[in-house]
């Protein structure tokens, strides 16, 4: 249900312990203990999204230390979707150009066939770990062969059908922004609970805080949402975002606008996670589809 | 702790003057030295930047840096004290600090005012209120008698609502002595012992009429004086590339990452604070 990204985004990442009473020059910076990791049986548009947000995190200005030492130190295995079954209703990835079996992005990649798992390096990172592993026996040409047109299956394969171009979505929703009456409509189910940032693999905004209990305390971050009403809110009181409708212009823009013109893609994946889990069944693709139309 | 290369990391300092600005007693002039000599060596900034204050089991607050550069040593922060809404923690607690006490500075942050830009143009600057410390900031720095040949004229206007809510009156009067540049300091109402001008900042820009040719205009206030003086600086033939302003947004990490003051396809600590009105015009109005 959740996505991969609390492995290097965890919902709460303590940065430094202080004691309050005593001088600033006692706190802590918390040690960043990272341990060798597999991240084992990640979907295609999973992988997508870490390859997304090492933009943000560690491929655009300030490095963020801690997601980079985490995903360094990961070694990924993707897993191809099992293409013999349908793809759930609320998957829209190959709208988006990502294909159910693509390994681009994963260390070692692995694909069923039939009772077998067929796994392939991808990186030179995976390929040191399959070269120690000693249990697998070696791939047939016959394996090669079906590896690859898996893969090519795998592109062939529909979610939804209208299919996704970034700059067109991207100035679309620049031309709708002012729109009240689209973005009303769309949101007006919409509760601001923020499930759908919290499950999204892409959504990455967070609060830092300083969490005091008897005189020790934690600063630390935590994953905050652009759907909750302070997330905007100054201190003289002034709140840009202070409407629902606001909100979720705020988020679906961010994906499929402001994050293209920033960083060159689109901050969603099509995993379906925030159209499957949202009380109000808000169906983020049709509210995308609508857009092209509008 | 230390400057290290992690930017959540604040480095130590002590505050080694307070100043209060302000017949109110809410806008103190906080001046911090670094408690290590290589993170002062460390924070090189500009005008118009700014850093996070941070004080433990309060938080964090984005301030812009209201000293110079070209004044070593120490970095100021003007503050005032936040909570006629919400309480303003960091802000409250570091109005209650003492000289000698000592706070956590992240920074610098954001981009500064754009020197190369604006050397060898006019320069008006035009502040209101509060506003106005970044904006002391960029003209001590060009001031400076070795900066000061880089730029033209220098214009300032600079308003308040009283004559007790003007910030850095010591060198507000040191500039109206100076004739070097031009300083045209206005209240919006005067008391009985006010002899300079009366007057709201966008009329008194209207009656200067600073001539656009060669000019960049600075302006920062609170968004009801923004939003009467561009009309003016428009009128006056100033172009969209040559007014600019420093935005304010809502901030957590500073440094692009946390995603609190994403306004359309810009962040307004990294990509800003600093923006023309061109830039801005290409954002959604979201701020």
């Amino acid at each position: 249900m959740t996505s991969p990204k609390s492995v290097f985004f965890p919902p709460a990442e303590d940065f430094i312990h202080y004691e309050t009473g005593k001088s600033i020059l006692d706190a802590v910076a918390v040690e960043l203990n990272v341990k060798p990791t597999f991240l084992f049986g990640v979907r295609p548009c999973d992988v997508r999204s870490f390859q997304i947000m090492d933009i943000h995190f560690s491929g655009t200005g300030s490095v963020d230390p801690y997601w980079q030492k985490r995903r360094e130190a990961t070694v990924i295995f993707g897993y191809a979707f099992y293409l013999d079954e349908p793809a759930q209703a609320e998957e829209f990835y190959s709208t988006l150009g990502i294909g159910a079996a693509d390994p681009e992005g994963s260390d070692i990649f692995m694909i069923r066939k039939e009772n077998d798992l067929l796994l392939k390096s991808m990186t030179s990172k995976g390929e040191k770990i399959l070269d120690r592993l000693s249990v697998h026996d070696a791939a047939t040409p016959e394996d090669e062969k079906y590896f690859e047109e898996y893969i090519h299956r795998g592109r062939q394969t529909r979610t939804r059908f209208t299919c996704i171009e970034k700059s067109n979505i991207a100035k679309k929703m620049e031309d709708l922004f002012h729109n009240n009456d689209f973005w009303m409509k769309i949101s007006s189910a919409c509760l601001s609970c923020g499930v759908c940032t919290f499950l999204c693999p892409n959504c990455y905004c967070f609060d830092i805080c300083d969490e005091t209990l008897f005189g020790k305390g934690t600063r630390r971050r935590v994953w905050d949402a652009c759907m909750f009403t302070d997330f905007t809110l100054e201190a003289s009181g002034h709140n840009p975002r202070m409407q629902v409708y606001q909100r979720l212009r705020q988020k679906i823009n961010h994906k499929y606008s402001y994050h293209v013109r920033k960083y060159d893609t689109i901050s969603c994946v099509g995993c379906g996670r925030c159209t499957r889990h949202c009380p109000v069944n808000i169906d983020i693709f049709s509210i995308v589809e609508d857009a092209m139309k509008a | 702790m230390s400057a290290n290369s992690n930017p959540y990391i604040p480095v130590p300092t002590q505050i080694s003057r307070i100043i209060n600005e302000v017949d109110t007693n809410d806008i103190k002039t906080f001046r911090l030295t670094f408690l290590n000599k290589e993170d002062e060596k460390n924070f090189q900034y500009l005008p118009g930047q700014f850093a996070e204050l941070s004080i433990y089991g309060k938080g964090e607050s984005p301030i812009g840096i209201a000293s110079s550069p070209t004044e070593p040593g120490y970095v100021e922060f003007t503050v005032q004290r936040a909570g006629t809404v919400l309480p303003g923690l960091v802000t409250a607690a570091l109005h209650d600090m003492d000289e000698g006490g000592k706070i956590g500075l992240r920074g610098p942050l954001g981009h500064p005012w754009p020197i190369e830009f604006l050397q060898n143009k006019n320069i008006v600057v035009v502040g209101g209120g509060f506003a106005f410390t970044t904006l002391r900031s960029l003209i001590n720095y060009m001031l400076y008698p070795e900066n000061r040949g880089r730029f033209g004229e220098i214009t300032v206007i600079y308003g308040a609502r009283t004559p007790g809510l003007l910030l850095y009156k010591d060198e507000l009067a040191a500039w109206e002595k100076r004739n070097d540049m031009k300083t045209v300091i206005t209240v919006d109402k005067g008391d009985e012992d006010w002899k300079g001008r009366q007057g709201f900042v966008p009329s008194v820009c209207k009656e200067e009429a600073p001539s656009p040719h060669n000019t960049v205009a600075v302006i920062c206030g609170p968004p009801i004086m923004i939003k009467f003086t561009l009309p003016v600086f428009f009128e006056l033939g100033f172009s969209k590339e040559n007014i600019l302003t420093s935005l304010e947004m809502r901030m957590k990490c500073g440094i692009g990452k946390c995603g609190r003051c994403n306004v359309g396809y810009k962040y307004v600590c990294s990509d800003g604070p600093v923006f023309s009105l061109a830039e801005l015009d290409e954002l959604p109005r979201d701020f």
